[in-house]
């Protein structure tokens, strides 16, 4: 029992300790690398670090060059079996209204260990609220629409059930 | 001797310390050897310019202006019907939009626009149809080279249900340039998907570096297809824009709906080519 209790202890300090190490700021670079390969990047003002955190400040995301969104807080969040990114004040480039509702007030990823398969996505904006998953098995995405109002521009690419309006796509 | 601490949880301590040290060590190791020091940022594209603007100055060969203010009449128009020449009709169950030649100029009118006191009233599938002092004119669409098949466009709008919005206004053909309806760039600017299955733009690139576009099929009977512009073409400048960036090419879609002249410089086979569009 004193043995178990023992490996116990020794599991929890590495957890702690490979939390309060990690270098998230490299790491954070790393991802800022990858998406550098898919023409993403990414303009911070600043970032700080927390013991289990890692927040953006007004952050611009630019693909192959042109300016698309900007956002106010980008916080990501992880105790290893749990991670959650959320972003705060997400605004589509003006030029994109045709396109995507423009405001989205916040949006919010979770990977979760008890369910490795998908992500969970949740968003509130202009166009009401959304919810839906990434499942990483079948490489779709699916995303169900809460309401109908602002998502004009969005309907040539829904389409509906009974629950009403759907994104659906794969990658 | 006396001990200060117990032996036991000096150590767990110092084994706490031991596993403390070790992971840092590891990311150490992984930090130096695979993270990145420094991060990737978007650079501002310097040397590039506002797209430019086409403005027909009048010479300056009249007298100076006189500075004696005298209210003048309103004159009547007094126009008459066979100036005016049906380049385009665009004819939807909610709307009613012409392109007229009215004195060597283009003009868009919609239904009960007025045009040198000419009133549209409506138009069919080849006329148009206008009202002055309670008479009515019918005019019929010009039978040019561009306009005679094409120019027509009789669309039945379905509402909110259509999965496709239909494409409002046409290009026509005005001898030495080309006129674009505004509308049609209103809509391709709304509906982008639109765009591409008109029109495939790929990527000419000089070993790494992004050098321009290339034009790679243009649907036949399509407006694109009507701007003159074949497949294989490389698009070099936009109204003095080089187009050398995606963000040169964003910049002239996020301001196309505020020109009213476009010129295209393309370069087709070792021959390069400037097309002239008025928008209107």
């Amino acid at each position: 029992m004193q043995m178990v209790k023992k490996i116990f202890i020794a599991l929890a300090v590495i957890w702690f300790a490979v939390l309060l190490f990690m270098p998230k700021q490299a790491m954070y670079y790393k991802l800022e690398q990858e998406l550098a390969k898919h023409a993403i990047k990414i303009n911070e003002k600043s970032m700080d670090e927390g013991i289990f955190s890692f927040t953006l400040h007004q952050a611009d995301i630019y693909a192959k060059g042109i300016k698309l969104a900007s956002v106010e807080k980008v916080h990501f969040f992880t105790v290893l079996f749990y991670t959650k990114v959320t972003l705060e004040k997400l605004t589509l480039d003006d030029s994109l209204k045709n396109i995507a509702p423009t405001h989205t007030k916040e949006a919010t990823l979770i990977y979760a260990i008890w369910n490795p398969l998908n992500i969970s996505v949740e968003a509130e904006g202009s166009f009401g609220g959304l919810n839906g998953a990434v499942s990483l098995a079948d490489k779709t995405l699916h995303l169900d629409f809460n309401e109908s109002k602002g998502i004009e521009m969005l309907k040539p690419k829904l389409k509906q059930s009974e629950k009403g309006w759907y994104y659906e796509t794969s990658f | 001797m006396k001990h200060l601490f117990k032996p036991e949880v000096f150590k767990n301590i110092l084994g706490i310390l031991v596993l403390f040290l070790i992971v840092k060590i590891l990311w150490f190791v992984v930090e130096v050897l695979w993270l990145p020091p420094v991060g990737i940022d978007q650079i501002a594209q310097k040397g590039s310019k506002a797209l430019y603007y086409r403005v027909k100055l009048t010479p300056n060969e009249a007298a100076a202006p006189v500075t004696t203010t005298r209210k003048q009449p309103v004159r009547q128009a007094s126009g008459n019907i066979k100036d005016i020449k049906l380049l385009a009709i665009y004819n939807a169950s909610d709307a009613t939009v012409v392109t007229v030649a009215y004195k060597s100029k283009t003009k868009v009118l919609s239904r009960g626009d007025n045009i040198n006191g000419f009133i549209l009233e409506g138009a069919g599938n080849d006329f148009a149809t206008f009202s002055k002092q309670s008479k009515t004119y019918k005019v019929h669409l010009l039978k040019g080279k561009a306009s005679s098949t094409s120019s027509v466009k009789t669309i039945k709008t379905t509402g909110i249900k259509a999965k496709s919005v239909a494409v409002k206004g046409d290009v026509t053909d005005a001898g030495d340039h080309k006129i674009i309806d505004r509308a049609l760039l209103e809509h391709y600017a709304k509906n982008m998907d639109d765009i591409y299955k008109n029109i495939g733009i790929g990527e000419v690139r000089e070993g790494k570096n992004l050098a321009g576009f290339r034009i790679t099929f243009v649907r036949k009977d399509s407006p694109f297809a009507k701007l003159g512009v074949r497949r294989d073409d490389v698009i070099k400048s936009i109204n003095g824009q080089e187009i050398n960036s995606y963000n040169a090419a964003f910049g002239v879609y996020k301001n196309i709906q505020n020109i009213d002249n476009l010129t295209l410089v393309i370069q087709r086979g070792k021959e390069e080519m400037e097309l002239e569009y008025e928008i209107n």
